[in-house]
């Protein structure tokens, strides 16, 4: 019976919560940018890397969004920036989930690894980020992989908590007590039948998840210890879009629509699937 | 209060001190020696040797730790290896640029937070509650470099109203000052504001709800005074943890911030510390940084204590 209503649940769960309006529109935003960045091959054939002599022009039929300061096509350039935020993001947010998850549930094996863990996500919290991003950077050079390091550490927290209160909350329902009277292990009830009902949360997370290693993304190139140029990213080209901001503010038009884009519609997605799941 | 006092000190002092230990294993885990870069590509073993002796490099990590600790106890933070000049010199001038953002954020943060959590409790349907809410949701979600550019575009390249970046002391020319505080406080500030907005919703809220309200609702007292007067009081104390924990983020906020309107800040110095190696520079303000931190939050228990008196100083 339990089974049956928490699948029906689950089942219903993500069209719930993504049929509202707000759920919808969070769909339709983040839709368009992937799926921009994931066909940028087909949509432009110009090289984003490519230099040419027409440096800062305005739109025109050949660069739909016109050319930056090197004069390299920009539509391509957010076209392919895009895909390396995808890439970036699709690779650092499942380590962080993962060590997260693996950090709350060594947590609820012990009340001291509880103190423990804690404290992990608490210093991870407390110490500046873009400090850790600047150290991180320092040691192992700028270029992509210290931004998926720094995203995956940033991540690390953020599931680790909703984890760890979701399985203090349903270790006390009246299916775990049930499970450990009938002789169920205490790791067996933790992995089969909490856990299970405490990942719920975890979708809302993830949504804020990509958001942020947008943000971590962005805030590393303004630094100066993003990814490394020419390769196109979307915090690359808003960082050197804001040198020519008061001659050629259109320079700074398209990465600024894309961005606020990704990240709203993340928001809204997950805003749609928390009220979801409350429901 | 003392009792209060007397309690949480240790602890505090005890986390600062294993944050010493943390950031000095850290940063010599950074490969490159400090010494090789400063000597020059042609310098000969010697001379690097020499400058090794010489910024005591060459002794063992324990040594070096205790001495870095011993220094700081007696308030002598040396020479820089890099940058050049004295690390209180360097830490001293950028640290005014940075509370001034940082205390200027924290203001804007008050201002914005608390009529944007009034209003959101209070007015429930119509243009106002949609507009609080989408305005909310927005400026949660948009990061703040977004949000830098978008204060450039209009205030500075459209409207030509504010300097899109730079730094004027607000204490040698407050008007001047001001104007080019505004912006980059504003950006630093937008996130936080809203994060306290929401709380404040939620505990304006829960306390409008309660059976005092009601009982001061039959006795005929107004509803303005009611929400100032008796929920706002009682919303207060969880908002200013938020508040307290805001700091922290306005502080690792800023690092973000300084480098887009090019504010001279601790920030840029931290990223200059990083990138150029300069060691003594970085772990004295890592460690200032967790000491501020700490701070902030002994002094938010000790507001919310004052707040609610219902918590005993105990």
């Amino acid at each position: 019976m339990t089974t049956l209503a928490v699948g029906l649940r689950r089942r219903r769960l993500l069209p719930a919560g993504l049929h509202t309006l707000r759920g919808t529109a969070g769909v339709l935003l983040v839709g368009v940018v992937v799926l921009a960045g994931l066909l940028a091959p087909l949509l432009t054939d110009a090289d984003p890397l490519a230099q040419s002599g027409l440096a800062l022009a305005g739109p025109s039929g050949a660069h739909p969004f016109g050319t930056d300061d090197l004069g390299r096509d920009l539509f391509s350039r957010v076209l392919h920036g895009i895909r390396t935020d995808l890439l970036i993001s699709v690779t650092a947010v499942p380590v962080g989930a993962v060590l997260g998850c693996a950090l709350a549930l060594l947590a609820a094996t012990s009340r001291g690894a509880d103190v423990a863990v804690q404290r992990v996500f608490d210093l991870l919290l407390a110490f500046p980020g873009l400090i850790l991003a600047l150290a991180v950077t320092a040691v192992l050079g700028p270029g992509r992989w210290p931004v998926v390091i720094v995203i995956a550490l940033a991540e690390i927290p953020g599931f680790g908590r909703q984890l760890r209160a979701g399985i203090l909350v349903q270790r006390e329902r009246e299916y775990a007590l049930a499970a450990r009277v009938g002789g169920a292990s205490r790791a067996r009830v933790l992995l089969r039948h909490v856990l299970p009902n405490a990942v719920d949360p975890l979708i809302v997370q993830g949504a804020i998840a990509f958001s942020l290693a947008v943000f971590i993304e962005g805030a590393m190139s303004f630094l100066g210890v993003g990814v490394r140029p020419p390769e196109p990213s979307l915090g690359g080209i808003l960082s050197q879009s804001m040198a020519y901001l008061s001659t050629h503010p259109g320079y700074a038009a398209a990465p600024l629509l894309v961005v606020t884009a990704l990240v709203l519609g993340l928001t809204l997605i997950a805003e749609a699937l928390n009220e979801g799941i409350r429901r | 209060m003392r009792t209060f006092l007397l309690r949480r000190l240790p602890s505090g002092l005890l986390v600062l001190l294993a944050a010493s230990f943390l950031i000095f294993l850290i940063l010599r885990l950074i490969p490159g020696d400090p010494a090789t870069s400063l000597a020059g590509p042609d310098a000969g073993p010697e001379a690097v040797a020499a400058i090794r002796a010489r910024l005591g490099l060459d002794r063992p990590l324990l040594g070096q730790y205790l001495g870095w600790l011993g220094d700081l106890a007696t308030g002598r933070l040396g020479p820089s290896y890099a940058i050049g000049g004295e690390v209180a010199d360097l830490i001293g001038d950028s640290l005014g640029a940075t509370v001034e953002l940082t205390l200027g954020a924290l203001l804007l943060v008050i201002l914005l937070g608390l009529p944007l959590g009034v209003l959101g409790a209070t007015v429930r349907r119509g243009p106002v509650a949609v507009a609080v809410r989408a305005l909310t949701t927005t400026v949660l979600a948009i990061p703040p470099f977004v949000t830098g550019v978008v204060l450039v575009l209009v205030f500075a390249v459209t409207l030509g109203l504010l300097p899109a970046g730079g730094h004027e002391s607000i204490l040698d020319q407050p008007d001047l000052g001001v104007q080019y505080l505004l912006l980059p406080a504003l950006c630093l500030a937008l996130p936080s504001a809203a994060i306290l907005g929401r709380y404040l919703k939620d505990g304006l809220e829960r306390a409008l709800a309660e059976d005092y309200v009601r009982t001061a609702t039959a006795l005929g007292i107004s509803r303005r005074r009611i929400v100032l007067r008796h929920a706002l009081p009682n919303a207060l104390p969880p908002a200013v943890t938020v508040l307290g924990l805001q700091v922290g983020q306005l502080l690792g906020g800023a690092v973000l911030v300084e480098a887009i309107f090019a504010w001279p800040g601790l920030g840029q110095l931290a990223e200059q510390g990083v990138l150029r190696r300069d060691y003594p520079v970085v772990q004295d303000l890592l460690l200032l940084l967790v000491a501020v931190y700490v701070a902030v939050q002994l002094v938010t228990d000790l507001v919310y204590t004052w707040l609610d008196p219902r918590i005993r100083w105990e």
